[in-house]
């Protein structure tokens, strides 16, 4: 089994995870039925190689009887099997099944019930055979559809259930190949490296000498990082190789249930002794197995009972918000429909009573038997014969046309090419066929972290020792190369022939290779990045280790020191001396680098297949080492003090894994402990002393299976500590070995040195920080390295007295370093603060008395460790700080940004911790540096509860504070906004919420979700951190529910399976961490960047094409049925209709629906760029403007008013003439036809051939179908026979005269409402639209001039320019690094700005106030107040630091303003226009402050006058020209 | 895994093609006033020219009507009782043509109120008997299908049952005292496909014969076959008369073309001014259901009969176009202007 093995089965086990959650309410109902039954709360468990307890059959495992499991308890019960099943049909159930599906449409019912009436003789209306065509055609395609799906879910399945794995067979004696279907609760398995664990094991015995086994749950919770498992204790002792067959334990254990965290059992030996199973003892399914050669165990849950099965919350049927209001539209239509009916059947009552009983009249015909139906009985056969007839009103066609439309918009999207992504080779997949629209409607989006807005990738980027920066630029420009090399190559791709390029990227590279000291060179062929990538991703089992993260380019001058340091201490060393001679830089820098190397939880491995723990144990049995061992040997797995214990980023909970050492422990006596510490400690000295010296040049160091240098992999439980161990690494401190009690580096000249482990405290979210104590192997001193978050590291510094030099400087490093860090987390890198702290060995006595005492005590054990930890983490020493990236996605910040502007709020709900997710989020700009957070921790219910009703009333009195603003603003905009946007300002609802796993589970709770709600939905971006996949899909659900938003859920691990799920939208992220979210989601992107386009574009186009789909369907059926109705006001109420039945059931199927299906799938109401440039064109979608209940009911008086006209036309044009009634009948359908038809085109706005082809087409085959029925048959299709009707009419003038004017005046008023309001009043889209016919090419021209004018305008107004912003805007000052950078912003703006402005003024001015008007909502003449109110909510949205600006542009109407928030509004300008808009919004503030005081009612005029005014000074101003018209001080003071 | 990721294309990029990239060449028409403008008073220009040209030509149509149930009101009276239906009644009915009726005259008899698009009265017919195909065909025809007699009804029906059967004379007086019979053709009043292709006699070698076995139609005096003993081309289901009712009208008031002026002597140029009498012979009741009936005398032209409305609704839509398109015109000036000014 090859690496391409594993990895498909890896693929297809995640595929099977994401079918199943089909499959699984199902089966968790059942369950709940069975647990309902069932009294007893747990499954026993025994090997299935027993005989059964009963006695009976010996040997019935073998034979693979079902019937092998039984409960202990209530007697035989069948146990799922681990077969997967999520198939909905079998070949037999198929058909019943389905049809019963399909009639849960209530439509389908509907038209099934109208079809059938036609049997009845009294009201038969059509032909039945001919009405029930339509239905049956729908039917059976819908029966093929859900057939292919069914079909390719059997597939899937299949190829799951035909995994093999090993099974222990009694037979045979041995492990045997299996299919994963025949898998069975108590069965043997045995798993091999790189193996997917087919169903719930516990682990029974493993290759590993500590009885250990790594397992990668990616597939679980997308947590890439190896988590360790443990074998079942007594069988850890176990000398002879496990036995199945003598494994006669009873296991005793939960029911199946879905917590990943929690699995509690007893195992039963024969013996009667019973022992504790932890969750560290299961192996689950749909994990990997790694780093471990072979592992056994015993299947507890199988199949449907797994855990990982059993954590997928289903699917819900989906269906989109369109769909659902389009539903309420059809009831109306049904409504309708029997009004119609009942009035006509009123009516005919009526008509037939008028004649009596005795005068019948030649006409009314009796019935057959001769005898007169009584009005009343007429009128309730009538009612049922109209409703035959005019079924066409809910449209039949609708929903298999909405189907239709739908899998061609999914096609589209699938076919987009910025939605594949060349480096995974994988482009968009849309598996939810029925929610495109919704994809436009968005309003929530909840978006995991790792992986999905990060690459997952943390890459060391720079640092800072001792005060001393090394920013590690070549570094940068390696980081930065991975990128460009990418996008050059894309570049070059189409091009064909960019060889010197290539060449350039090569030779760098080879420079490059020379830096690199130890690099795997198997992925560096060429620089491409997405080569790298695929290479990464095809040795996926080395986790973190893409060759970016890898190959560290070293500061020259760091690591010139470096080499410095460690020859200065190899001198030292071969005479003798002390370390003290070093100078303390040097020493740092050494320290530092050990602190990298060891402080830290990662494992050394060798790279081969299968990858064994290097083992490099240095047999160091002294006494001096008792108490270590003696507390090791009695711990299980060094689980309390040991090196690998798993860290609290891992799926285990710290306390658990303390609980079970805690139980050890306190058997231990802690004064004879302690005793032999103190002997311990001081016989060890001197020995040490030698060892450490004495070892190096001998070489004792053993190197198992042929080990080399450069070849060790480092996996790490959080990919930033591999980070810094390959950074170590760059400046040749390698990490090459790691033990329980040992941790070995090699180092230039001093050859490798061996850390005697003394303790590792572990992460906590808490503290924010870990340690080690290690025993330092030159000098012999207890040191304690730690890092941590600079939050929380700065505070414990030893506090330096300021009287001597020392002092004086430690300081000054200390600041410089603070300084360094704030620039780091200002740049979004993630930082940690190195440091350290020497003990002396009393003190560390002293101390690890006090811990040890904590660890044995049994009350609040975590607190004591807690405080014995913080106390050994103080007055440290500081060594220096790091920088690491977590690097973003290409284009996260920008899309967040965009997307953000397009009214979407953005939460992030990540496992991960806290602060790794804030920094994420700062990097990615989901957070500002200049926006309030609040952060909520609780320990409680009712703390949480006291904090959130605290928040709650502080956002409140915000809120009111603003909104008090508001409301001024509204009155008048120029006092408000007078005053120089003050700090008080900034802070106003721009608030940032931060919240924990744990508080979000209190917070999620019945009582407390409200506020919690009305908390978030006020922030402007809501983190969670520490979340459980459960918990997301309840906030998912929690917002679903109580907001009535639309949400969209995107994330890439199967911890993201259930939000994905629970969302209206679940959006997968593929290609990176196996398939399971993208087998649960809607649609899966390959990229976080493509949703923009995804949502922007294709949401946007679907929505609105499936909006005026549905509504022009419900206008063509409702003007054809009208015809007809208003024909029974002539023909006595009796339902027949003038036009022949043929047209009317084809009508909608043949004639008129393929116009409207070319429009459904290929409308462009805005074209793409537009929509990607103007985000703000979203918000149609997420208000439901194309689609609002009114325009139902405005279609339905257009329907009336276009019916009546095409009615009463021909009516009076053929009155008093001869005309037959089908002739007439055709006159009429022509002219409907043809007034559908253009109606389409007039909403239509992109007209391309296959449109025009569509229309002709659709006309065409109207007469060519009228045209050949008329001459087929002279007596066929009774009552109508329309023998040559069609060809007559077309030979007579008066059918095309009316059929002109009908249809011209039929679709009059509407084409002039369009026009009217398409000029008066344009809407946002209409006004894209009308930006969109300068072309894309002068677009793009224009962004280009703007662009390039950059160096040429320099007009001297840097300086007016830079101080304009600078002294206007409330940018933040806190980061001098950043300050100085964004001084300069603002001034290359102001150029392009000026040179542009030259340039386009006149040329650009209309477009200019289109692009005004777009931003400003409303149009131009109610813009004063409009703006005002639309303001406030689009900037929450936009930029915190333009608050003030953008109402006021959109006020002023100012051209050039303007155009400039256009620019700055895309992406490309982002940063620049930001800057920018400070001086702009001085400049207008003060304009408007000093003249708007007198506006009173006139505030329209003199907005209009003060818009020209201000647009001419600011536009002489740009010039340089001397400034004509001040129009304030103010103005002249921001300005000059 | 199936695809080789190291070379070549990537085998998943979509192609890049027009249509698969939502790129294909396109229009994109926006209403606004400016665009729009043109095509409005084209279309106002054209219309008011076609509503003039409708207008004068439904002008030059000459007609007269005259309705005649109440001017025979004692046969009225008399065919509203059932048991007259035997009872010769007639009528005749002096009128005055002012001006002459140039060219082709059609005379029309027109009911008012006859909702012979009645839905069970539509229906009530058979084709295939029609055709001649099976006298016993009577499908459909519920409930005159048989006569009591159980024999098939030929045709049956109701829409055959209810058929016309006043016969109407018209004379022409040159002169106060003696009148002319004006000479009246019933060939050619159908559509031709009717007469050659829908309706047929069964085939026999004389038609009493081909209707042997049938009866008639219940409200019929006379069988099928003796419609117009005269003309045997104008007999049983070929006859005009009865081809015309059984073409269904589509509104309750309605005209049917029964005869047409044969273009003789005198009456070569169409009708003379002067004096005519309808000569009526009065049998089929409308007064029972409040209907009426009348006769129609018109020349026709290309456009159909004497009816403005064509010409009216195409002249009134010109003007609203022209109208739409001088307030288009306005805003559109309104607007440019407005633009115009943030040029300055």
């Amino acid at each position: 089994m090859g690496t391409d093995g594993g990895a498909r089965r890896k693929e297809t086990a995640a595929r099977e995870e994401g079918d199943q959650g089909q499959e699984e309410p199902r089966r968790h109902r059942q369950q709940q039925r069975h647990r309902r039954r069932r009294e007893s709360k747990t499954r026993t468990v025994r090997s299935n190689l027993l005989p059964p307890p009963g006695g009976g059959e010996p040997d019935v495992a073998t034979k693979g009887a079902p019937h092998r499991w039984w409960w202990s308890q209530g007697g035989s019960q069948y146990l799922a099997d681990n077969r997967l099943k999520t198939t909905k049909y079998t070949v037999l159930s198929f058909l019943p099944k389905n049809l019963f599906e399909q009639f849960h449409r209530l439509a389908n019912v509907y038209f099934v019930l109208i079809a059938l009436f036609n049997f009845v003789p009294v009201l038969n209306a059509f032909q039945p055979e001919l009405a029930l065509a339509p239905v049956l055609f729908i039917l059976a395609v819908t029966a093929i559809k859900d057939l292919w799906e069914d079909y390719s879910r059997h597939r899937s399945d299949h190829e799951i259930n035909h995994l093999d794995c090993l099974v222990y067979c009694r037979d045979e004696k041995k492990f045997v190949n299996r299919y994963w279907k025949e898998v069975r609760v108590g069965d043997f398995v045995q798993l091999r490296c790189n193996e997917i664990i087919p169903a719930d094991i516990l682990l029974l015995s493993s290759s590993d000498p500590d009885g250990l086994c790594h397992i990668e749950t990616a597939n679980l919770d997308g947590e890439t990082n190896l988590k360790q498992r443990q074998v079942v204790r007594e069988f850890l002792e176990l000398d002879a190789e496990f036995n199945p067959l003598k494994f006669t334990s009873i296991i005793e254990c939960e029911k199946p249930n879905n917590d990943l965290s929690r699995f509690r059992g007893n195992i039963i030996h024969e013996n009667g002794k019973k022992a504790a199973l932890y969750k560290e003892n299961l192996l689950l399914r749909g994990c990997t197995i790694r780093n471990t050669e072979e592992v056994t165990g015993i299947v507890i849950y199988a199949g449907h009972e797994t855990k990982a099965l059993l954590n997928n919350s289903g699917p819900r049927y989906k269906r989109s918000k369109l769909e659902r209001q389009m539903n309420m539209d059809v009831l109306w239509c049904v409504l309708i429909l029997i009004v119609m009916c009942l009035f006509s059947a009123v009516g005919h009552g009526l008509w037939v009573r008028q004649y009596g009983e005795r005068k019948k009249p030649l006409f009314d015909v009796p019935q057959s038997d001769g005898s007169d139906l009584s009005p009343v009985l007429a009128a309730v056969y009538l009612f049922l014969t109209m409703i035959i007839v005019l079924q066409v009103l809910i449209p039949i066609s609708l929903y298999v046309s909405i189907e239709i439309v739908k899998i061609c918009q999914v096609f589209f999207i699938h076919q987009d090419k910025e939605l594949y992504d060349e480096e995974t080779d994988s482009k968009l997949q849309c598996r939810a066929l029925n929610i495109t629209e919704d994809l436009g409607q968005i309003q929530y989006i909840f978006s995991d972290k790792t992986g999905t807005l990060t690459e997952n990738k943390m890459i060391f980027r720079r640092c800072t020792v001792s005060g001393i920066e090394y920013s590690h630029d070549a570094n940068a420009r390696r980081i930065a190369m991975y990128q460009e090399a990418d996008s050059e190559e894309d570049e070059a791709a189409p091009k064909g022939g960019t060889l010197s390029q290539r060449g350039s990227i090569g030779s760098h590279q080879s420079v490059k290779v020379v830096h690199r000291t130890q690099s795997t060179k198997s992925h560096r062929r060429t620089g491409s990045r997405a080569e790298a990538k695929r290479a990464s991703i095809l040795s996926k089992h080395t986790a973190f280790s893409s060759p970016m993260e890898k190959d560290i380019t070293p500061d020259p001058k760091l690591f010139e020191k470096v080499n410095e340091c460690a020859r200065c201490l190899e001198i030292m060393r071969n005479q003798e001396k002390s370390l003290s001679h070093l100078t303390p830089e040097l020493a740092d820098i050494f320290d530092f680098f050990i602190a990298l190397t060891i402080c830290n939880t990662v494992v050394v491995t060798a790279p081969n297949q299968p990858r064994h723990k290097v083992r490099v144990r240095f047999e160091l049995k002294s006494p001096v080492k008792t108490i270590e061992d003696f507390i090791r040997r009695f711990t299980p797995s060094r689980l309390t003090s040991g090196s690998n214990s798993g860290s609290s980023s891992s799926l285990s909970t710290s306390k658990s894994t303390h609980k079970t050492g805690s139980s050890f422990l306190s058997t231990l006596s802690t004064e004879s402990t302690l005793l032999k510490l103190e002997a311990g400690l001081t016989r060890s000295s001197p020995k040490m002393n030698t060892n450490g010296y004495g070892v190096q040049p001998g070489g004792g160091w053993a190197t198992e299976n042929g080990l080399k240098e450069g070849e060790l992999r480092y996996e790490a439980e959080s990919p930033d500590e591999a980070a810094l161990v390959y950074a170590a690494r760059a400046y040749n401190c390698s990490l090459v070995g790691r033990l329980p009690d040992q941790v070995s580096v090699e180092l230039p000249y001093l050859g490798r040195l061996t850390f005697e482990l003394l303790h590792t405290l572990g992460f906590d979210s808490i503290r924010k920080r870990m340690s080690v104590v290690i025993r330092h192997p030159l000098t012999d001193e207890i040191n304690v390295y730690t890092k941590g978050a600079d939050s929380v590291m700065m505070d414990l510094l030893l506090p330096c007295s300021s009287d001597d030099s020392r002092g004086k400087h430690q300081k000054k490093i200390q600041s410089k370093t603070q300084n360094y860090l704030n620039f780091y987390a200002a740049d979004g890198l993630r930082t940690l603060c190195i440091a350290k702290k020497v003990l002396s060995k009393e003190e560390y006595a002293c101390w690890l008395q006090s811990h040890l005492e904590a660890e044995s005590s049994l009350e609040n054990r975590d607190e004591l460790l807690f405080q014995s930890a913080i106390r050994l983490e103080t007055n440290l020493h500081l060594l220096g700080a790091t920088g690491i990236e977590d690097r973003l996605q290409d284009g996260v910040p920008e899309t967040i940004a965009n997307l953000r502007q397009a009214g979407l709020q953005i939460w992030v709900l990540t496992g991960d911790k806290q602060e790794t997710a804030v920094n994420i989020a700062y990097a990615c700009k989901l957070l500002d540096h200049d926006e309030e957070i609040i952060t909520l921790n609780a320990e409680s219910q009712e703390t949480c509860a006291a904090l959130l009703e605290q928040c709650l009333y502080y956002v409140e009195s915000k809120f009111s504070d603003s909104e008090v603003k508001k409301s001024l603003g509204k009155v008048n905009v120029g006092v408000a906004s007078l005053h120089p946007p003050s700090p008080s300002a900034a802070t106003c609802p721009n608030l940032g919420l931060v919240i924990d796993g744990k508080t979000l589970a209190y917070a999620l709770d019945k009582t407390l979700e409200d506020k919690f709600l009305s908390l978030a939905r006020r922030c402007r971006s809501v983190l969670c951190c520490r979340s459980t996949p459960l918990q997301k899909s309840m906030v998912v659900k929690l917002v679903r529910n109580k907001l009535k938003a639309m949400t969209l859920a995107i994330g890439d691990g199967a911890n993201d399976v259930s939000m994905i799920q629970v969302a209206d939208v679940g959006v997968g992220i593929s290609g990176q961490e196996g398939m399971q979210a993208v087998m649960a989601s809607d649609f899966a992107v390959p990229r976080f960047r493509q949703l923009e386009k995804l949502l922007l574009v294709h949401g946007h186009w679907c929505y609105s094409r499936l909006a005026n789909m549905v509504l022009y369907f419900f206008y063509k059926n409702a003007m054809f049925v009208a015809l007809l109705f208003w024909y029974q006001f002539y023909c006595g109420f009796s339902a027949s209709s003038m036009i022949d039945q043929w047209f009317l059931i084809f009508f909608n199927l043949l004639f008129s629906s393929l116009p409207q299906l070319i429009t459904g799938v290929l409308d462009k109401d805005v074209p793409a760029e537009i929509l990607v440039t103007v985000p703000q064109l979203y918000k149609s979608g997420q208000n439901t403007e194309e689609y609002q209940p009114y325009m139902f009911w405005m279609n339905m008086i257009d329907a009336t008013y276009q019916s009546l006209v095409c009615f009463f036309i021909p009516y009076f044009a053929y009155h008093d003439s001869d005309v037959d009634i089908f002739s007439w009948g055709t006159v009429i359908t022509t002219i409907a036809l043809f007034t559908i038809i253009l109606h389409l085109g007039i909403e239509t706005k992109t007209w391309t051939w296959l449109h025009w082809t569509a229309c002709s087409f659709s006309i065409l085959i109207f007469f060519i179908v009228a045209l050949v029925y008329n001459a087929s048959c002279s007596t066929c299709f009774p009552p109508s026979n329309p023998y040559w009707t069609m060809q007559r009419l077309m030979g007579d003038p008066m059918f095309y005269l009316t059929t002109i004017i009908s249809s011209v005046v039929a679709l009059l008023p509407r084409f002039l409402y369009r026009t009217f309001q398409g000029t008066l009043f344009p809407t946002q889209l209409q006004l894209g639209r009308q930006l969109a016919r300068w072309g894309p090419k002068e677009f793009s021209v224009h962004k280009d001039t703007i662009s390039q004018q950059h160096p040429v305008g320099e007009q001297g107004l840097e300086s007016t320019a830079s101080k304009g912003s600078d002294t206007s805007g409330p940018h933040p000052q806190d980061h001098s690094p950043l300050a100085s950078q964004s001084g300069h912003q603002p001034a290359s703006v102001t150029e392009s700005r000026s040179g542009h402005r030259t340039a386009n003024v006149n040329a650009q001015s209309l477009k200019n106030t289109v692009m005004d008007s777009l931003r400003g909502h409303s149009p131009v003449p109610q813009r004063p107040e409009g703006a005002v109110q639309e303001g406030p909510p689009g900037d929450s949205e936009g930029e915190s630091s333009t608050r003030e600006v953008s109402p006021l542009s959109s006020i002023l109407d100012l051209p050039d303003f303007s155009l400039l928030n256009w620019i700055s509004s895309t992406p490309l300008f982002n940063g620049f226009g930001r800057a920018f808009r400070f001086s702009q919004s001085s400049l207008q503030t003060d304009v408007l402050g000093s003249t708007f005081f007198s506006i009173g009612s006139q505030l329209d005029q003199d907005l209009k006058g003060l818009k020209r005014e201000t647009s001419d000074c600011f536009q002489e101003k740009v010039k340089g020209t001397a400034a004509v018209c001040h129009n304030s001080e103010n103005l002249e003071t921001t300005f000059l | 895994m199936k695809r080789n990721n190291c070379q070549g294309l990537p085998s998943r990029m979509p192609d890049n093609t027009a249509f698969q990239q939502q790129q294909l060449p396109a229009c994109r028409p926006s209403l606004t006033a400016r665009a729009v403008l043109p095509g409005f008073f084209a279309t106002g220009v054209s219309f008011l020219g076609m509503g003039i040209l409708l207008i004068l030509s439904a002008k030059s149509v000459k007609e007269i009507e005259i309705t005649y149930t109440d001017l025979c009101s004692n046969c009225s009276k008399l065919r509203e009782n059932a048991s007259n239906f035997y009872k010769e009644c007639t009528c005749s009915i002096p009128f005055f043509i002012p001006e002459k009726m140039p060219g082709n005259v059609y005379m029309y008899y027109k009911l008012h109120n006859f909702y012979q698009n009645y839905r069970r009265y539509i229906i009530s017919r058979n084709n295939r008997q029609l055709l001649g195909e099976d006298n016993t065909d009577v499908e459909n025809c519920a409930p005159f299908q048989r006569a009591s007699n159980d024999r098939p009804i030929a045709p049956c029906g109701a829409i055959a049952n209810s058929m016309f059967n006043d016969t109407i004379l018209l004379s022409y007086y040159p002169n106060s005292s003696t009148g002319i019979n004006v000479p009246l053709l019933s060939s050619e009043i159908t559509w031709w496909t009717d007469k050659h292709v829908k309706f047929q006699n069964p085939k026999s070698s004389n038609l009493s014969s081909a209707f042997a076995g049938t009866a008639k139609p219940p409200y019929w005096r006379k069988p099928v076959y003796q419609l117009d003993q005269e003309n045997p081309e104008n007999n049983g289901f070929l006859n005009n008369d009865f081809i015309v009712w059984m073409r269904v009208a589509a509104l309750p008031t309605f005209k049917k073309l029964y005869r047409r002026i044969h273009r003789i002597q005198q009456f070569a140029d169409g009708l003379p001014a002067g004096n005519y009498s309808l000569d009526i012979s009065y049998n089929f009741p409308v007064t029972v259901f409040k209907g009426e009936k009348g006769v129609v005398l018109s020349t026709a032209t290309w456009s159909g009969g004497k009816n403005f409305f064509l010409g009216v609704a195409y002249t009134a839509t010109g003007a609203m176009t022209w109208l739409a398109a001088f307030s288009l015109m306005a805003v559109h000036l309104k607007l440019k202007k407005k633009k115009a000014s943030f040029q300055c």
